[in-house]
């Protein structure tokens, strides 16, 4: 919205109740700005705890963000109160903001029987603690999105603690993993099939099976027919701070009566050595381990896949990168072959960019129990799996759960028979961005020759150390420090020893896959589909893997090895201060900046910063017609007894006017407001001149007297000859009306200078409309430089100061007084543009007399 | 020198927070616990050097804590941590014998060097 835009809206109604009126709109101002300034200093204090090593608990979270919503619900209010309603459309913006925030800082509620059992359409994020991120998260996406999700139910965190509690496994486990030592790969496994033991041999406590027997009745009932279930992990922590792919087990097509053995699985799968050591390297260990799970009815998928709301590796956000393979799922995340590949445009329209359809030979589908894979016909295994239509409804659900979540996204998706697309899971994803590696010199190259060159990359950087070759499972235990991990397939359960790879190469998979979103959470250089690496590599040959250009040398290049990317802080990794930066993501960013461009509405503030900034910039345009609206109404003035002419009346909202002199009339000296008082010295400039004609030429003259034939007279005549202040101490809305031209300022001084700011408006005048547009320049060209950002329009003057020291805006406010007295019937005697300079320089010089005039004869003394 | 602390809070994410500086930047062994009654027992059975509570906590309230292990060690500095807002309650603490007090949330720095000011009072006050 353009700055003269602000100022251009309808009039506000004549206001009744006359100085209540104005009192009350000024009060809504202050407290406005009072809440603005408390909202914006908790904000900074959010933003610095982040930054720096504090120390913080979930309630230093909740009280702040309570806090500042407070705040800025306050300064909603206030602005509908200055607006008389004008903007409850920010209200729902608000609601909807603080619903955002609110999910994220929400305490499980206290006092209220913690389920075990929940169906899937009574979850959201507040059951966070319950329920684990996967599951809290898809059940946003149905109960609030309402986009398409599997029905199902879940076992929450508590029905978990109930089998280790009835199992007497509660202590065993806590001492089992109190001394793992994660580097020695041997007593992992060993402590892994142990605890995995004591969990698939435990009992289900018999008021748990009732409970799932009743929620599975329900599901029959909804479905209508018996479905199979697909079982899936939600760690307490999984897709909350980290993502934990692929690390916690999926069972799919589940009959009821394999229930719960498949659901012990899931549960023993937080023992795997993998996700010993992703807990160990996330420092999730020492707490409580916890598990739910979701149980939802099986989607016999004809086609499945993942959608990146950014490009994983590419840096680039303004596309969709959509991964898709006929049958189930597993077969886009394990990397076991290479699925089709699309890219999307986000924006102006969602539209494919670029697709690469690969030959997928194999699906998994669903069988009697379980899964297997099959061939796929050879007339379907180079179709796309994807239909057009199919990728551009994924395209607008993915664009929906970015904008929700806030973030980029990691969504995983099936499609069913019928082509029904139902949403799997949705989490945050971990993006990299490139680093420049230097084009290696001709001489170095022939010292390294280039094994590899083809690939994809799954996280960018340079790493170098000998090759080991993973060919089974097995092989992950004799895995050597600063080893580069060369495998077959992209599976996930290589992820047991990313801590110690120095880098990766992998023969097939995308980059889209589980172990490929490890290797860019571990930041290790990693390529993956380069397709041969397992037979171009040797075990123990020393590699260079360049994942930024693209390459492996053989041997060691020191040259292109960069310093490891700093890490941040430790502190900064955990997962509290995860979530005060998943709070701040709706709190603090500020989008909304320039309030002359179009998007500075309601609807365009995505966080509180963003509506702070709006309402601020709202609230003194408000102010800003407040003495128009003093014009219409019926309210108790002074008159200040002055000889300068301008017939000024003065409304006194409080401490503008001293105590003492509540008479009809007041002396300067009574002024007790400081921004007027600062004016007042500028127009009472023993230097500036407010009575008589000044010289004018025969043209101007002319010009004047063709206006006055042509021109409308000004409305409420005799009234417009006044000149009206609204004040307070720190508060001045003064405007007024000489002849043919209208000014307006609006400012507050005082000494909080975040509250500081100053307004101008000036228009009209006698002349035509080439001298009046000159005098505009030279009033835009002396505040410009006076600091003020300017804005001409024709003859109309818009300029403004914001957050000044007081100090400095008292000067402001005396030179603007100056220049007003100045600019004075200036427009009858601008006969051409160079007058415009020679009057801006007489100005800013101090000769406000304008001695020695162009044009003219020198004025005489027209006190 | 290597300190053995104690750590009682019913967050579990501040004792995380905490038990990460001091490995990352003490040789200190840390003991960290959402259970009052627990960090008596560790006083007790380690030989504590240093307990660090929280002062408002379900199960006991930090003063009582503090009565509690000054039965067990009289030379056993206590810090307190205390929730913006309750600094007086933490003064209060302090009249009963707590080391110092330090206000949530808090930098890095700071608790490391009140640690290290406990502990050298204990070093100084310890009987030979």
């Amino acid at each position: 919205m353009k700055l003269l835009n602000l100022f251009r809206r309808k009039k506000p109604s004549a206001p009744a109740g006359g100085e209540e009126f104005f009192k009350k709109k000024y009060q809504s101002f202050k407290n406005l700005l009072e809440a603005n300034n408390a909202a914006l200093e908790v904000m900074s204090h959010m933003e610095a705890t982040l930054e720096g090593d504090y120390v913080f608990d979930p309630q230093f979270i909740r009280a702040s963000t309570e806090s500042i919503l407070e705040k800025v619900q306050t300064i909603v209010q206030e602005l509908n109160t200055l607006g008389d309603n004008r903007y409850a459309e920010l209200v729902k913006v608000y609601q909807n903001i603080a619903a955002k925030i609110q999910n994220e800082t929400a305490a499980a509620p206290s006092g209220v029987p913690i389920s075990r059992v929940l169906p899937l359409s009574q979850v959201d994020r507040r059951l966070l603690l319950q329920v684990g991120g996967k599951i809290a998260n898809l059940g946003e996406i149905k109960n609030r999105l309402q986009l398409p999700t599997p029905e199902g139910f879940v076992l929450t965190n508590e029905a978990y603690r109930l089998v280790l509690a009835e199992n007497r496994l509660t202590e065993p486990l806590a001492s089992f993993l109190k001394d793992l030592d994660i580097n020695n790969m041997e007593q992992l496994t060993e402590k892994s099939r142990i605890l995995r033991e004591m969990l698939l041999q435990a009992k289900i406590p018999s008021s748990l099976v009732e409970e799932v027997n009743q929620q599975y009745d329900h599901l029959i009932t909804a479905l209508a027919y018996k479905p199979y279930l697909a079982l899936r992990s939600s760690g307490l922590y999984e897709d909350l701070e980290s993502s934990f792919a692929g690390q916690f087990l999926t069972v799919l097509n589940v009959p009821f009566d394999r229930f719960f053995p498949s659901y012990l699985e899931v549960l023993a799968s937080q023992f795997t050595p993998t996700a010993l050591v992703y807990l160990s390297q996330k420092r999730l260990l020492q707490r409580q381990l916890a598990m739910s799970v979701g149980c939802l009815a099986m989607v016999p998928a004809r086609s499945s896949g993942v959608i990146f709301t950014a490009e994983p590796t590419g840096g680039r956000d303004d596309v969709l990168v959509i991964d898709a393979a006929w049958g189930l799922g597993p077969a886009v995340v394990d990397g076991s072959l290479t699925p089709d590949h699309f890219v999307l445009s986000k924006k102006p329209a969602l539209d494919l960019l670029e697709q690469q359809i690969s030959r997928k030979t194999k699906r998994w589908i669903a069988a009697d129990k379980g899964i297997k894979e099959e061939a796929v016909p050879l007339e379907e295994d180079s179709q796309p799996a994807l239909t057009s239509e199919e990728l551009l409804t994924l395209g607008r659900y993915a664009l929906q759960l970015e904008e929700y979540f806030g973030s980029p996204q990691d969504i995983e998706f099936s499609v069913d028979q019928q082509g029904q697309i139902l949403l799997l899971q949705s989490r945050p994803l971990t993006l990299l961005r490139p680093h420049a590696t230097g084009v290696l010199p001709p001489h170095l190259e022939e010292r390294h020759p280039v094994l590899l060159d083809h690939g994809t990359v799954a996280c960018f950087g340079v790493a170098a150390g000998p090759v080991f070759l993973v060919d089974h499972e097995a092989d992950l235990s004799r895995f050597p420090d600063g080893a580069i991990l060369v495998a077959r397939h992209t599976t996930a359960r290589y992820g047991a020893v990313l801590h110690k790879a120095a880098g990766m190469v992998i023969d097939i998979g995308s980059a889209t896959s589980h172990l490929a979103i490890l290797a860019r959470e571990f930041k290790i250089p990693a390529l993956v589909d380069t397709g041969k690496a397992t037979q171009v590599l040797r075990p123990g040959q020393e590699i260079t893997v360049d994942a930024n250009q693209i390459k492996v040398y053989e041997g060691r290049l020191e040259e292109i090895l960069q310093a490891p990317v700093a890490k941040t802080s430790l502190l900064a990794e955990t997962p509290i201060y995860a979530r005060l930066r998943r709070v701040l993501r709706w709190i603090t960013p500020l989008r909304l900046t320039d309030p002359q461009l179009a998007n500075f509405t309601p609807a365009a503030c995505q966080t509180l910063h963003d509506i702070t900034r709006f309402a601020h910039q709202m609230a003194v345009t408000e102010m800003f017609e407040l003495g128009e609206q003093a014009r219409q109404g019926e309210v108790h003035m002074v008159q200040l007894q002055t000889n300068i002419p301008l017939n000024l009346y003065i409304i006194d909202l409080g401490g503008g006017i001293r105590t003492d002199h509540r008479g009809r009339f007041v002396s300067p000296e009574d002024i007790t407001s400081i921004p007027l008082r600062a004016l007042w010295r500028g127009i009472s400039h023993p230097e500036i001149s407010w009575a008589g004609p000044i010289p004018i030429d025969v043209r101007g003259l002319y010009s004047v007297v063709s206006r006055s034939l042509t021109a409308a007279a000004p409305q409420h005549a005799d009234f417009w000859a006044r000149t009206l202040a609204i004040v307070s101490e720190n508060y001045l809305n003064y405007s007024s009306r000489l002849g043919y031209h209208f000014a307006t300022i609006d400012a507050l001084v005082s000494d909080v200078r975040n509250d500081n700011y100053l307004n101008f408006r000036f228009k009209g005048g006698a002349a035509d409309e080439s001298r009046r547009g000159r005098r505009a320049r030279f009033l835009g060209e002396v505040l410009t430089r006076l600091d003020l950002e300017v804005e001409i329009t024709g003859d109309l003057v818009v300029a403004r100061l914001w957050k000044y020291p007081r100090p400095l805006l008292e000067e402001k406010l005396d030179l603007l007084g100056r220049l007003m007295g100045c600019a004075r019937q200036r427009d009858m005697v601008m006969a051409d543009e160079t007058t415009v300079e020679w009057y801006i320089q007489a100005f800013l010089e101090g000769n406000y007399r304008f001695a020695g005039e162009p044009g003219s004869v020198t004025p005489p003394d027209q006190d | 020198m290597s300190a053995t602390i104690v750590i009682v809070d019913d967050e579990p994410d501040l004792l995380d927070l905490l038990k990460l500086i001091l490995t990352e930047k003490t040789d200190h062994q840390v003991i960290t616990t959402t259970n009052p009654q627990e960090a008596v027992e560790w006083c007790r059975e380690y030989h504590a050097d240093l307990l660090i509570s929280d002062l408002r906590m379900p199960e006991m309230e930090g003063i009582e804590l503090l009565k509690i292990v000054k039965e067990i060690d009289p030379y056993l500095p206590l810090i307190i941590i205390t929730a913006y807002g309750s600094v007086s309650s933490a003064v209060e603490a302090m009249r009963h014998g707590a080391f110092d007090y330090i206000t949530k949330p808090f930098r890095k720095e700071h608790i490391l060097m009140t640690i290290a000011k406990a502990l050298r009072w204990r070093q100084d006050h310890l009987p030979t």
